[in-house]
């Protein structure tokens, strides 16, 4: 492993900006984010940021696509995204989990998402281990591993060791980026890992998603969905949650296609064309995010497409809790 | 009376209001995940009574949720903080809801605690009240069939719009960035849409992507276009509960623009506070001839 001592952070941070941009997380007028590296900024190096990683991956907005009307002609032009590499630090572990959930959708055997392809081809993550918990954690529970990034999306794993940091690449690129500043790291074989903390929440969750399977009509909704507010909280702050809309911005002869973020919990959201909404109420949203997050997309993955980050537990408004919905589902027999 | 005994009284008048059928429901809060939170809930059994809390964290403003109940007859027992009060009658004004369908129990309210900086506190630690419930002017609900307490002494007799003044002496061009900051950090969820009691359009705006009138597109431009365009819509009828504020996960100062809007208010059409009672009609829902219209 490779060790840095934590003064010399700011250093390291900036030999690396000289290379290529350095995203980080901190907090930017008030929200905490991941943001542009620059020199002597304070990074949120606790817990992790309100807002989650998949923006670096999949942007609120995004522009897919110029188009031209000339007459009866359509001129498209392709849009020029970013090429150059850059580097995604100190990614939580669920929030590393979350980008592998995205992986899933937009780099499946099936169909490749060029922009997000790319996005992630061009990213270097270094991953940082926890060394606490928060009340709201429950990563464990929806197979997140504390000790041990994701390697599907990690490429270095970083341990906090108190006033230094371990740099371990679990990969060729990331042992690249380690390398831009070797002077400043000095190489240590035994190093005496912090152990990680028991997560304060854990959950059942074995066989949770056949259990689900039979709960479609089970009154247990009606508990969780009369406080909902609809609002996207919940989705937006979401690590996992890729759910987008496209829609065209005119200005006269020009165009843009753009790609939205969308949330399930919107009246909008799968209303069609014609006017009828299928999904009617509070009731019949909720009841579809949380069984996409816990049942469809494991049938379809065999992993959750929720990672225990906990963020939907503090922010949501409201206070509708997922890990509550989960205890009393594996409480309850299946009715 | 001290909170434990308050939440007694509430669970007692809960059971003995849906025992006799005088209501079918109850609307009250019950305890959340985490210390600082607690959360809505309906009640219709009784027994469940025993679910409902009162502490320092029972933000949420339950007068909204009677809009859910529009298309039934049942009758609603709900408790109601000063600001909630203002909030049902801005809602019975609007003819939202219907007076005879619900029964209110009012709660004097001390005020609620900063469930913010409580997120980095332990529980029983010391904490401010939340910065809306400091400059309370109306802790006692204004409209109710019984109170649960005796009422308490408001917290501010007038709105204190320094913080309002203090934007107005800046620059137009330091005005802009401050708000352009701000709105940066808007993630549109329309959390603070939602929860506002003054919203009640049965169609927003907002939630009509393909008319054109908003983009979809998060960016400073357009998240000011729905922040301003929100704001401007409730002028007149703001009912200063802040809940807009408390939902807000990107922590944008919501309540200064709608306080910039009240003392505008205050301004061209005489002092006017929002659901104090459902008499007459809010500054900006009528006209007089002699209506300020420098613009014509």
């Amino acid at each position: 492993m490779q060790i840095l001592e934590k003064s010399k952070l700011d250093d390291f941070l900036q030999m690396l900006a000289k290379h290529q941009p350095v995203i980080v997380p901190t907090d930017v007028d008030g929200l905490s984010q991941y943001a542009p590296y620059q020199a002597q900024m304070t990074l949120l190096l606790d817990g992790k940021p309100t807002v989650s990683p998949k923006g670096i991956f999949l942007p609120q907005t995004e522009a897919i696509y110029r188009f031209k009307a000339q007459g009866k002609n359509l001129l498209i032009a392709e849009m020029e995204n970013q090429q150059t590499p850059q580097v995604l630090f100190f990614v939580r572990h669920c929030d590393v989990q979350g980008i592998v959930c995205l992986d899933k959708v937009f780099m499946s055997p099936e169909y490749t998402d060029q922009q997000y392809a790319k996005k992630r081809e061009i990213t270097t993550i270094f991953a940082l281990r926890c060394n606490g918990s928060k009340e709201s954690c429950f990563c464990t529970s929806m197979g997140v591993d504390p000790e041990k990034a994701n390697p599907a999306a990690a490429d270095v794993e970083v341990y906090d060791l108190g006033d230094q940091f371990a740099f371990e690449a679990l990969n060729e690129r990331g042992e690249k980026v380690l390398s831009q500043a070797a002077e400043l790291l000095s190489n240590q074989d035994n190093v005496i890992l912090p152990p990680v903390p028991e997560r304060k929440l854990q959950l059942k969750t074995e066989g949770l998603p056949e259990k689900l399977s039979t709960t479609f009509d089970a009154p247990i909704w009606n508990d969780f969905m009369f406080k909902c507010l609809g609002c996207g909280t919940c989705t937006y702050l979401c690590p996992t949650c890729h759910c987008f809309d496209i829609n065209n911005k005119l200005r006269g002869e020009d165009g843009l296609k753009l790609r939205t973020w969308d949330s399930c919990m919107f009246d909008e959201y799968t209303l069609m064309a014609g006017g009828h909404q299928p999904r009617t109420g509070k009731k019949e949203r909720i009841r579809n995010r949380f069984l996409h997050k816990l049942q469809y997309f494991y049938e379809k993955h065999q992993m959750f497409l929720c990672v225990g980050c906990g963020r939907c537990l503090t922010k949501c408004p409201m206070n509708i809790d997922i890990s509550k919905f989960v205890q009393q589902v594996m409480k309850e027999e299946s009715r | 009376m001290n909170q434990e005994a308050i939440q007694t009284k509430m669970r007692q008048r809960a059971k003995e209001l849906l025992n006799s059928g005088a209501v079918t429901m109850v609307l009250g809060w019950e305890a959340g995940t985490f210390w600082y939170q607690s959360t809505p809930i309906l009640i219709r059994q009784a027994e469940d009574a025993d679910k409902l809390v009162w502490n320092d964290f029972c933000q949420n403003n339950l007068s909204k949720y009677l809009l859910d109940f529009r298309f039934t007859n049942e009758k609603i027992a709900l408790f109601l903080k000063g600001c909630d009060s203002r909030a049902f009658n801005r809602l019975l004004q609007d003819k939202q809801i219907e007076r005879e369908k619900t029964y209110i129990i009012g709660i004097p309210c001390e005020g609620m605690k900063d469930h913010r900086l409580a997120q980095s506190k332990n529980e029983g630690d010391d904490l401010p009240l939340a910065k809306i419930c400091q400059s309370c002017r109306y802790p006692n609900p204004v409209i109710y069939d019984e109170l649960l307490t005796e009422e308490v002494t408001p917290r501010q007799k007038i709105v204190d719009f320094s913080d309002v003044e203090a934007i107005e002496q800046m620059s137009a061009d330091e005005r802009y960035e401050f708000w352009q900051k701000e709105h940066t950090k808007c993630i549109r969820c329309y959390a603070c849409r939602n929860v506002c009691p003054a919203c009640n359009c049965r169609k927003c705006i907002f939630d009509q992507a393909t008319s054109g009138w908003n983009s979809k597109d998060v960016n400073a431009s357009e998240n000011q276009f729905y922040a301003m365009t929100r704001a401007i819509h409730i002028a007149g009828r703001c009912i200063e509960c802040g809940q807009c504020e408390y939902v807000c996960p990107a922590n944008i100062p919501i309540m200064l623009m709608n306080k910039k809007l009240i003392k505008d208010i205050d301004l061209l059409f005489g002092d006017y506070d929002a659901g104090l009672s459902i008499e007459g009609q809010p500054p900006l829902g009528h006209f007089e001839k002699d209506d300020p219209e420098e613009f014509m």
